[in-house]
C-alpha cells in the first residue's frame, strides 16, 4: 500500500513516514503543493495525508484539482485549522477524513488503514479468507490461527492482494503499489516474493494467471 | 466634484443666474412697454394739437397756427415734424422739415395710425397720422406728426444697463451668501474631523462633541465605535491574561514531570492533553470575538449552512451506516456570522453522529424573534440529570475526560455570547435532543 504524505514541516513529515512505514505502508513525501499535485496525478497512491497550509499551492487547491481530474484516492486532511468552516470546506472539496493537529500517531495510522480498507470495499480490519486471516491493524497474517513469519515486502504484497481478494492484480499494479516512487523496480523480484509467500502459506492461496498477474483465491467463491 | 462647498455654490450660481436672468428680462420688457406707451400717448396729443391749430383758408391752402412751446416745429431737423396732405395732393409741412417731406401715409381709414419710419439725417421717427375733414372743407386732409425716438431709445438702453447691473450685483451677493452659509454650516464637520484626528493621535479619548442635530448621530456612532473598539481590546487583553494563567500551571507541571529522573511520562502526557484542550477551548472562544464586535451582520440561511455541515459529516461518517436528514424552512434567515453558525452546528451535529445508532435528524424552524435548530440522534441519550454537567464549561475543563462534552460546552459558550441558549432533552427516539435557539437581531 502506497501512501503520499504532503507536509511541509520536515520533522513532522519524518515522524509520519516512520509511523506509516512501521504499519507496512510504502511512503512518499512531498514538501509543497506543486510536487504533491504532480505526484498525486502521476502515481497510483492508496491514500494521501494532506496538510492544508502548504508552500506554493495550498492543500485545498491541490485536493480540488485532483478531484476535478478524476483522482479518487482517499485523502485525509491533517491540519492545525480546526474551525468547522474549514472542516466543512475540506470535506466538501472531496476529502474523506479530517484530523486536526495536535494528533496522536496511532489514531492517524488507524484512520489511514480504515480509509484504504474502505476504498477497497473491506469493512473490517481483519480480512478472512478461509484458513488465512490478514490482520491489517496489527500488520500480520494468521494461518489456522497461527502467526506466519513474513518479511515487510511479503506482508505488503499479501495485504495488497488481500484487499483485492478475488480480483486479478497485474505485476505492474503490484510494483506500483509496493515500492516507493524512487525505488529501483525489478519485476523479477516479485516472482521471487510470490514464490516465498506460496511456500509459507501453502498451495491454493495465490494463483498465477500467465500474462495477466496474480489473484488471491477466495475460498468458496 | 469632491467639495461640498464648491458643489453647493455652483448649483446655487446656476439657479440664481437662471432666476435673475428671467426676472430681469421680464422687468425690462414691462418698463420698455410703458415707455413706448407714454411716447405713443404724447405723439397722439401732439397730433391732436396740430389738427386743432390747422385751418383751411379760402384759397384752399391749409395753415397751421404757431403751436405753444414744447414742440419745436420751427427749427430745421429738430426731430419734430408735421405734414398735411390734401386730397388733391398738395402738401404743407412744418418748417422743421425744411425741403423734405414725410413719406405718404395710408389714407381712407378711421382713427390714428402709428408706424416707424427712417427720418432725415439718419434719425428714427415714429409717425402718427389720420384723416381729418377740416371746417369749411369738403375733402378730408391727411395729417401726419413725426417725432424722433432717439431720446426714448436712449432711455430704454439706460434702463436696461441699470437692470443688468443691479441684478448681477444681487446674483453675486446671493451666491456669495450661499458659499458663506455652506462654509459656516459645515464648520461642525470640520471640528468633528479635527477632533477625530486628535482621538487617533491619542490626545483625546472620544469625540464628545455638542454637535448640531444633523451630525449628532454621526458623532454618537463614532463614539460608540470607539467605545466598542476599546471594549474589544479590553476583552482580548483579559482573554490573553486568562489564557496565560490557565496555560502556566500545566506547563509548570509538565516541566517538573520531565525534570526528574526518570521522567514522569504519565503526568507529562496528561498535562500535554490538558494543554491541548485549553488551547482548543480558547481558540473557539476567540473566534466568537469577531461576532460580538462586528457591526452589520449579513443574513444567512440556517438551512443552507445546516445542509453544508450535513454534507461534510456524511463524508466523515461514510464508514458508519448513518442517515443524516435535514428538514426545515428554506426561507428562514438569520442575521449572524456564518462561520459561528457553522462552528456551533458542526460541534452539535458531530456529537449527534458519534452517539447515533443509525439516524440523525436536524430541523430548522423560525419564529418571530428566534430561529431554533433541533438536532436529534437515536443513540443512548444523556443519563437523567446529566444535562447540566454536559454543558459545564470554563475553569474545570482540564478535568474533563478527552472527547466527552467539550464540543457541547463550546456550543453552549458560543450560543450564550449570541444571546441564545442550548437546551438538552430526551428525543422521542430515546437519544439526545439538542435545541439551539438563536435570537434574530434587527430585521430578520
Amino acid at each position: 500500500m502506497r501512501v503520499l504524505v504532503v507536509e511541509d514541516h520536515a520533522t513532522l513529515a519524518g515522524q509520519l513516514r516512520a509511523a506509516l512505514e512501521e504499519a507496512h505502508f510504502v511512503v512518499d513525501t512531498a514538501p509543497d503543493g506543486e510536487e504533491a499535485l504532480f505526484l498525486g496525478e502521476t502515481e497510483p497512491y492508496d491514500a494521501v495525508v494532506l496538510d492544508l497550509g502548504l508552500p506554493r499551492l495550498d492543500g485545498l487547491s491541490v485536493l480540488r484539482r485532483w478531484r476535478s481530474t478524476g483522482r479518487a484516492m482517499p485523502v485525509l486532511i491533517l491540519t492545525a485549522r480546526d474551525a468547522w468552516t474549514e472542516k466543512v470546506a475540506g470535506l466538501n472539496a472531496g476529502a474523506d477524513d479530517y484530523l486536526t493537529k495536535p494528533f496522536i500517531m496511532p489514531e492517524l495510522v488507524a484512520r489511514i488503514q480504515a480509509l484504504v480498507r474502505r476504498s477497497h470495499g473491506q469493512a473490517r480490519p481483519e480480512i478472512s479468507l478461509g484458513r488465512l486471516m490478514v490482520d491489517t491493524t496489527g500488520g500480520r497474517a494468521l494461518l489456522d490461527g497461527m502467526p506466519v513469519k513474513l518479511t515487510g515486502l511479503e506482508y505488503r504484497m499479501l495485504a495488497y492482494l488481500a484487499h483485492r481478494a478475488g480480483q486479478v492484480v497485474s505485476k505492474t499494479e503490484l510494483t506500483e503499489h509496493l515500492y516507493a516512487q524512487d525505488f529501483d523496480r525489478d519485476s523479477n523480484t516479485l516472482e521471487v516474493v510470490v514464490g516465498r509467500l506460496r511456500r509459507k502459506l501453502g498451495d491454493g492461496v495465490i494463483e498465477t494467471l500467465r500474462g495477466q498477474g496474480y489473484r488471491l483465491i477466495v475460498p468458496g467463491a | 466634484m469632491r467639495s461640498l462647498t464648491l458643489r453647493l455654490t455652483l448649483l446655487t450660481g446656476l439657479w440664481v443666474a437662471t432666476g435673475l436672468g428671467g426676472a430681469g428680462w421680464f422687468v425690462a420688457d414691462i418698463a420698455t412697454r410703458q415707455i413706448e406707451a407714454a411716447f405713443d400717448a404724447r405723439i397722439g396729443t401732439v397730433l391732436d394739437t396740430v389738427i386743432a391749430a390747422a385751418t383751411q383758408g379760402t384759397d384752399g391752402r391749409i395753415r397751421v397756427a404757431p403751436l405753444p412751446a414744447g414742440t419745436d416745429f420751427e427749427r430745421p431737423f429738430s426731430g419734430a415734424y408735421w405734414q398735411v396732405t390734401r386730397a388733391d395732393g398738395s402738401v404743407t409741412t412744418s418748417r422743421s422739415l425744411w425741403d423734405q417731406t414725410l413719406p405718404a401715409g395710408r389714407t381712407g381709414h378711421v382713427g390714428v395710425l402709428l408706424r416707424d419710419i427712417p427720418g432725415p439725417r439718419g434719425s428714427e421717427l415714429r409717425v402718427a397720422e389720420r384723416d381729418v375733414v377740416l371746417l369749411d372743407a369738403s375733402e378730408p386732409a391727411h395729417f401726419s406728426v413725426a417725432l424722433s425716438t432717439d431720446a426714448q431709445r436712449a432711455e430704454v438702453d439706460r434702463l436696461r444697463r441699470i437692470l443688468i447691473g443691479v441684478f448681477a450685483l444681487l446674483g453675486l451677493g446671493l451666491v456669495a451668501g450661499v458659499a458663506i452659509q455652506v462654509v459656516v454650516g459645515l464648520a461642525p464637520l470640520r471640528v468633528a474631523r479635527r477632533t477625530l484626528a486628535e482621538v487617533r493621535a491619542g490626545t483625546r479619548d472620544r469625540l464628545g462633541l455638542a454637535a448640531p442635530a444633523e451630525i449628532a448621530p454621526l458623532v454618537a456612532e463614532v463614539d460608540a465605535l470607539i467605545e466598542q473598539n476599546r471594549a474589544t481590546v479590553e476583552r482580548a487583553r483579559a482573554h490573553v491574561g486568562n489564557l496565560a494563567h490557565a496555560l502556566k500551571t500545566p506547563i509548570a507541571v509538565l516541566r517538573n514531570a520531565l525534570g526528574v529522573t526518570p521522567p514522569d511520562i504519565g503526568s507529562a502526557r496528561a498535562e500535554a492533553a490538558s494543554l491541548e484542550r485549553l488551547v482548543q477551548h480558547h481558540l473557539a472562544r476567540a473566534r466568537v470575538t469577531a461576532l460580538t464586535t462586528a457591526t452589520g451582520m449579513p443574513e444567512v440561511s440556517p438551512l443552507a449552512v445546516t445542509e453544508e455541515v450535513a454534507a461534510a459529516l456524511r463524508r466523515l461518517f461514510t464508514a458508519r451506516d448513518l442517515t443524516i436528514t435535514v428538514t426545515g424552512d428554506a426561507r428562514v434567515r438569520l442575521r449572524t456570522d456564518a462561520q459561528d453558525l457553522t462552528e456551533m452546528l458542526g460541534n452539535l451535529m458531530e456529537n449527534a453522529c458519534q452517539w447515533a445508532t443509525a439516524q440523525v435528524s436536524v430541523t430548522v424552524t423560525g419564529t418571530a424573534d428566534s430561529v431554533v435548530i433541533r438536532v436529534e440522534d437515536d443513540g443512548p441519550g444523556l443519563p437523567a440529570g446529566a444535562e447540566g454537567s454536559a454543558l459545564a464549561r470554563g475553569g474545570r475543563l482540564d478535568e474533563a475526560a478527552p472527547g466527552s462534552g467539550l464540543g457541547l460546552a463550546i456550543v453552549a459558550d458560543l450560543v450564550a455570547l449570541q444571546g441564545g441558549d442550548l437546551a438538552l432533552s430526551r428525543a422521542t427516539t430515546g437519544g439526545l435532543r439538542a435545541d439551539l435557539r438563536l435570537p434574530r437581531r434587527g430585521a430578520g
